[in-house]
Parts: C-alpha cells; structure tokens; sequence
C-alpha cells in the first residue's frame, strides 16, 4: 500500500486524469474491445443479429437477477440465498402448473409473491434481528434449498409441461423479440428508474452512502433495507420462473449457480462509471460482459471449465483494476 | 501458590532533585491552528501532578506529544535530565512512560494475563512463549494493584474498574517510572473511584509518578501535590501547596484577564414554548434533564465534553429512546420512536461528526440538500418521480443563499472545506423550515469566515421563529451566539444563564461545578 503512495506522488496530472478514466470506463471499454476482438477473429459467427439476440436471450435470466441482487448490495448489504431461492420457485412453479394444474398467471403472482416473502424474512433477520446479512442469507438459501428437495422429492419434474408454459420463456413478442429480453429490459428500466429517479431511491442510495447519516436525516433504514431484500428477492423469483420454463422442468438445484453469475455482474457493475459504487446500469454492463465472454470462448469451442476461469478472472481483474486507477487518481 | 518472587518497586536511583520528566516550551500546530503555542512542565519522580484545562487547551496534543503520536514543531524534552526525541510510541515505553487512556486498552476475548502482557515483550523458551513463567512474574504485580480475578480468567465480564486496573498492571510490568492517566473516573463509580486513588497513592509512595489529567477538580485537589493548568494551548499556572485551591483552579482555567466578547446576541422577545422536556434519563450520561425551548430563541447547551449534551440531543430527536421521563412539542406528548418520526413532528439535527453522521460525501450537493426534503421534489401524486430541474434550482438557490463555495450543484460533497459541508448539513433543514432546530457543534473544524456566516445564518433562523438549540464546547461560541445558556455537568444542567449573565467564563465555571452539590440546591 505504501508502495503504491509513494509511486502515486509522482504521477503526472494527465496519468492521473487518464487513470481516472480508466476507473470509471475501463468496464465498458473492456467489454467493447472483446466485442471487437471477437468480431474480427470470427466475423461470420460472432457479430450477427442472430447471436446477439441469442447472447442477451441467454444473459437476460442472469441480468433480472443481478438486477434484484443489485438493490441489496445497493442498502449495503449481500443477500445469497437468491440463487437457491430461485431453484425453488422454478420447481414450485412447475409443480403448481403441472400437478395443482392452477392456471398460468396465477401461479406466477403466487411464486413472485413467495420470492417477496422470502425477502421479507431476509430482510427481517437482518434488520431486526441483527443478524449479519452474509449469514442471514445463507441460512435462509440453505432452508431453501431443503425445501425444494421436500417438494420435488429429489426427482425433477420433467412430464407433462404445458406448451404454454415453455412460451413464457420461449415465445417471442414485438418485432420478434424473446420474452426473455423484453422482461428484462423492464424489470431493468424499472429498477433504474426506482433507484434514480424517485424519492424512494434517493433514500436507497442514501443508506448504502451512509445509513447513520440516513437515519439522522430522518430516512426509515430498516424499511429501506427490506424494501431492497423483497426486491431482490421478487427477481429471484422472476428469473427462476423463467428458467423452468426454459428448461422445461423443475430441478431442485437448477439455478443455485445463478448466483456466482449475479455477483460477478453486480461488482463488475460497481467498477463501471461510478466509483465503486452499486448501481443497475453498472450492473447491465457487468452482465453483459460476462455473457459475451461466455458466448466468444463457446464459439471458439473452448471447454467449459475455461467458462469459469474467465468469469473469475474478469471479476478480479476488472474490479482490481478500476479500485487501483480509482486510489491513483485521487492522491 | 506460585513461590513469592517479589520484584522491587520500579525505583531508580536517580536523585529526588532530578525531575523525572521535564517539557520546555513544547509548541505544536496542526494545520493553521496552533494547538500548543509554549507548555512546560516537570513532573518528580513519585509526583502526582494533575494537569486541568478546558476543552481545547492542549491537553490532549500535550499527551500525545508525550506518548510520541506526534511531534513537537519546538521546545524540548528532557528525560532524567538528559534530552530526549520521542519519535514513536515504543520510545515513550523504553523512557519509561504508560498511558491509560480513557478508551482502555484491552482484548475482550483474551484472559486477564493475556491482557497485562498485551504489546509487553514475553519471555519465551524453545522459541514458544512461556506463560507459566510469565504469570510468576506477573502474579505479585497483579495482586499489588488488587486484581482479584485470576490470571487465567477471561476479561469478559470484568467491570471498567477492574480493566483499569490491568492497564495499570501492564504499566507496571513495563517497569514505568510515569504514568499518565486520562480522565480515569470518567466511567467508574464512587466506590471504585476511591480504590483508584488508593491505588495512585500506592504508586506514587513506590516512586511510580503520575501525570493525573481530569475535569473532576475535587479528586484532583484531593490527589495532586502540584496541578498545572493551561489555557489556548499555554502552561499558564502551576499550583502547590497552599496556592492549590478551587477558586485558584477555575480563575486559571477560565483566564480572569480575559474579557468576555462583547454580547452580540441580545434578548429577542422569545415566543411560546416550542419543546419542553421534563426529568429525561437516560442513562449514565443524561440524568433527570428539565428544559424549556421557546420560538424564536437561540438556546446554548454548554458544558465540557461528556457532559451528556449529544446525548440529551439524540433524545429529543428520537434517535435514542430515553429510560424516563417526558417531552412536549408545541403542547403535545412527543414520544419520537425514531430521527424519522422526529423529523416528521418538525425536528431537525445538524450531528457532531458531519463527515461521518450528515452527509453523504461522494453524493452530490443537490443530493445531500435533498434527502430531508423529497417530498417537495416529486412531479406529483400522479407522477412519482423526482423532479430533477426542481431539485436543482433548489439547490442552486441554497449554494448561493448559504454562499457555499462550489463549482455546481453536482459537486460531491467530500471535495467541498469543512465550513462548506456544515452549511450543506444545514441547509438541508433550511428547506423544512423545521419547528425546532438542533445543532451539535455547529462550527467545529470551521474557518472563522464560516463560522460568523453559520451564526449569521442561526440567528436568522431564531428571528424569523424557529427555536433553536446549539451545543458548543467553545467557551466563546455560546456567548456569541445564545441568548440563554443552560450548562451541563455529569449528565444534569447544572446552572441556567440569561441575558447578561451568559458570558464565557460564567460557562467554564459552571461546568465545573461539582453536580452533586447542586442537586441538593434544586432539592432545597
């Protein structure tokens, strides 16, 4: 660290203006650069139509997520039950669908409304009970997960999805847009406009700054802090409805790796544009890079396990590296 | 149990003529304020030396000078008559001083040995450290100051006193030949206090010196041989023997030469009662607090640092929930559950620590202004979103109506100087026009520029009907400033000042008013 200070004292004003950039932009830079790469290694492949949209079709269940996820971390906290929960509301729905035979739109207010309550619980035990959100989260993800082997009884349910079901995630809307993205694309703005633009996401962006400085300046923080657990756990909910629906089945541990992935997108995210801080454009770019990362080494017929090195490795190295041009550049 | 291994008491051999430490003309400036200008002292070996003054005086960079946190920019110190730099903290230690602070110092999951030996160079053998032979050494030390819980027990549990009394044992294995002790009754209760000061007697008859630094000028009567006093940053007296008495400590602290600022602030005609409380406790710092807050009036709390203000303020703005007692606002039971519901009622609060309790330093000016006030900056019911051009005009009016100095509105607050920030931090309230406004220490770390705009500003405030109250630990802001002052002491007001009678040194005297004694009074 003090190696760093003393080196620091001798940067010029523009290595410091251009470190400065590097910070806030060096995501979005990143993630045209590989966009460019890709294209001229395989240009017949990569730079499409077709693949784009297949690309975002893909990364739009990991962006909802990422996007709940986002307004946790936004109020300081890290909710990791989002990636079992969502195993359990895909298997939940599938098994309201296929075997309690509820209509569709029922089932799916009555998943979303068990990711709301789910949240709620985390945000309770957080807030109320004290208990640290790491550990909150994690016991609650835990009990979760036990609960969707109960239901499903460790078998996935596979026979008897309706069609209508698999459209929810495979049916295409307006010009021939994917559901998917269109349901990300709003859950998304959604969100960007709570958190930017409305009274109430000035007081969320208050108690992730400071939240002593928020209670005193008369900010309800508990209420904001479950306000972000219920969101993120709604769009846990969202994309594990999806995913069975994509799939087809129920699987008790289907989309627990959703998890890692919404992580990986939401610090991506905090290195993009701002400095260091949470927020659901940062978010966006962060998923984004992940997903063309994971779609350029597909084409390249790389082996799956290098999937999650590059994931790892972007993370590390992109968030390192915006912190360290971010330190730099304000000395 | 273990065979008796009574090591000597730490004595040197050095003459009593000798002083043991001897400062000269230390000055110390941090920034531009020029926290010591010129102190000197000396303390003998075996002294008890008390060391008083009022908030700000030095003391505190006078210690830290002492321990080798900082470093004297002149003067000189001399050890066993010998000059000596105390550049770090292991220096102070190898010359033979110990500092007790008032956080103490200790580990809460270790053991009560663990804890004496806590940064004490360890005996060891087979390169692992031998605690068996460690608690031999250590045992008859412990059972001189009077540690009655065994060496293997875990602190967890132990009462402040008893930790104290670990640091003074870990003073002692360090072989001190000085110990300075800051504000040590602080937290401890009449009984334990009385074992403390057997205890400092104990030391100082073994040759230990103490360098005793308190608010408490009765136990410093009753303990010291010799008191220096400073004031603004000077040594300014040296009591003894016949000399060394109350009214002499006061007349030194508060500085008897010194004219009171002229009275600026005259008696407005004050309004009704706004906020009234009636015997609020919470304990230990606020005990049985009646006050009466009218419109219009600038009320000052005064009163030296853990009296128990911040802690009265957080009461009435419902971020702490008092153990008894009432509250009134505008003739209504007040009964805030939280800063959000006092906010509500019409309260606002400008905190102590602005960085770290009022603003949001990497957001905005338009933002940090905004964050009470959000209701007025939506579109409107049937559009819930902010309205941005709203918000910043607003901004941009208060920026230039407070005359804060910034580029725009989407400044982040954390560029912005200290006096810039606090007019933010009230700013923000300005827009609420709040009933009752409360500002902790409305000008510290302030330049004087600001600080006479931040007054201009509440007084402002006061004449167009708001009450305000202002807690100060600057002797001169609430003469300034107030129009009544009420003074706190241990947890009570202590005296209320009016008019004319509301000078700086009417303040400092009452704050040292032993509250005991002035409770009978209110009784009779």
């Amino acid at each position: 660290m003090s190696d760093v200070a003393i080196s620091a004292r001798r940067l010029s004003p523009g290595t410091k203006a251009v470190l400065g950039i590097f910070a806030r932009y060096g995501t979005i830079i990143g993630l045209l650069a590989m966009i460019v790469t890709f294209s001229i290694l395989s240009p017949h492949a990569f730079p499409t139509v077709n693949n784009f949209t297949n690309v975002l079709n893909q990364a739009s269940l990991a962006m909802i997520i990422a996007g709940g996820l986002t307004l946790a971390v936004v109020v300081g906290e890290l909710d990791l039950s989002i990636g079992f929960a969502a195993s359990l509301h895909g298997i939940l729905i599938t098994g309201l669908v296929v075997h309690d035979k509820l209509p569709i739109p029922l089932a799916v207010v009555i998943v979303i409304a068990l990711g709301a309550v789910i949240g709620l619980v985390n945000g309770f035990i957080v807030t109320k009970v004290k208990v640290n959100s790491v550990i909150a989260t994690l016991g609650v993800g835990t009990i979760l997960t036990g609960l969707a082997f109960a239901y499903s009884a460790g078998v996935p349910i596979v026979a008897g999805v309706p069609e209508a079901f698999l459209q929810l995630s495979l049916g295409r809307w307006l010009f021939g847009i994917p559901n998917n993205i269109i349901v990300m694309i709003l859950v998304l703005g959604g969100l960007w406009l709570l958190v930017e633009r409305t009274p109430l996401g000035q007081e969320i962006q208050a108690v992730g700054g400071n939240a002593v400085a928020a209670r005193l300046a008369g900010v309800n923080v508990d209420r904001i802090k479950i306000l972000g657990f219920v969101i993120s756990g709604m769009c846990a909910a969202l994309t594990g409805i999806l995913l069975a629906s994509r799939l087809g089945s129920g699987t008790a541990s289907a989309a627990d790796s959703y998890l890692l992935t919404a992580f990986a997108a939401v610090f991506l995210g905090s290195a993009t544009l701002r400095d260091g801080e949470f927020h659901v454009l940062g978010t966006l770019v962060g998923a984004l890079i992940i997903a063309f990362g994971f779609n350029g080494l597909n084409i390249f017929g790389a082996p799956t396990f290098s999937q999650y090195v590059l994931q790892g490795a972007i993370l590390i190295i992109a968030v390192g590296m915006a912190s360290l041009g971010r330190s730099l550049a304000e000395r | 149990m273990q065979t008796a291994f009574t090591r000597g008491a730490p004595q040197q051999a050095a003459p009593m003529t000798t002083p043991f430490l001897v400062a000269h003309d230390i000055a110390k400036a941090f920034g531009g304020a020029q926290a010591l200008k010129g102190v000197s002292l000396d303390i003998a070996p075996g002294e008890i030396h008390g060391l008083v003054g009022a908030n700000g005086a030095g003391k505190s960079t006078f210690i830290r000078i002492l321990a080798g946190l900082n470093h004297p920019d002149a003067g000189r110190i001399e050890i066993d008559g010998q000059t000596r730099e105390i550049a770090t903290p292991q220096r102070a230690t190898e010359l033979g001083m110990s500092f007790i602070h008032q956080e103490l110092a200790f580990v809460p999951g270790m053991t009560v040995l663990q804890n004496i030996m806590l940064g004490v160079p360890k005996k060891s053998r087979f390169g692992l450290t031998d605690w068996r032979a460690i608690a031999r050494d250590v045992a008859p030390i412990a059972r001189r100051v009077g540690i009655s819980a065994p060496l293997n027990a875990s602190v967890k549990g132990l009462s402040t006193a008893e930790i104290w009394l670990i640091n003074i044992c870990r003073a002692l294995v360090r072989k001190a030949r000085l110990i300075v002790m800051d504000e040590p009754t602080a937290s401890l209760a009449a009984s334990e206090a009385e074992r403390l000061f057997a205890i400092v007697r104990d030391l100082s008859a073994s040759g230990v010196a103490v360098l005793y630094i308190s608010h408490r000028l009765d136990e410093v009567l009753n303990l010291c041989s010799r008191v220096s006093v400073f004031r603004d940053g000077r040594s300014v007296a040296e009591l003894a023997g016949k000399g060394l008495n109350r009214p002499a400590l006061v007349e030194a602290i508060v500085g008897g030469a010194i004219r009171d600022s002229q009275r600026t602030a005259a008696t407005r005609p004050r309004g009704d009662v706004v906020m009234e409380a009636s015997k609020l406790t919470r304990a230990p710092k606020v005990r049985g607090v009646s006050l009466k807050l009218h419109a219009g009036e600038v009320l000052g709390i005064g009163g030296l640092v853990g009296a128990g203000r911040t802690e009265l303020a957080r009461l009435l703005f419902g971020a702490d929930r008092p153990d008894s007692g009432e509250m009134r606002l505008a003739g209504q039971p007040y009964q805030p559950a939280s800063p959000a519901a006092a906010v509500r009622a019409g309260l606002g609060l400008i905190p102590e620590e602005r960085r770290a309790e009022a603003l949001f330093l990497s957001k905005s000016i338009a933002f940090n202004l905004s964050i009470a006030n959000l209701d007025k900056l939506v579109h409107g019911r049937y559009l819930p979103l902010m309205n941005r051009r709203a918000r910043t005009l607003m901004a941009g009016e208060m920026i230039r109506s407070l005359s804060i100095k910034a580029r725009n509105a989407s400044t982040p607050v954390g560029r912005l100087s200290g006096g810039n920030q606090q007019k933010v931090a009230i700013g923000r309230w300005l827009q609420r026009t709040p009933k009752v406004l409360i500002l902790d220490e409305p000008t510290r770390g302030v330049d004087i520029g600001a600080r006479a705009e931040i007054h201009r500003l509440i007084r402002q405030q006061a004449d167009s009907g708001m009450a305000v109250l202002v807690i100060s630990s600057e002797p001169d802001e609430l003469p300034d400033l107030c129009d009544r002052v009420l003074v706190m002491a241990e947890g009570r007001i202590v005296r209320e000042l009016t008019g004319q009678a509301v000078s700086r040194k009417a303040i400092v005297e009452a704050s040292y008013v032993d509250p005991q004694a002035l409770m009978e009074d209110h009784v009779a």
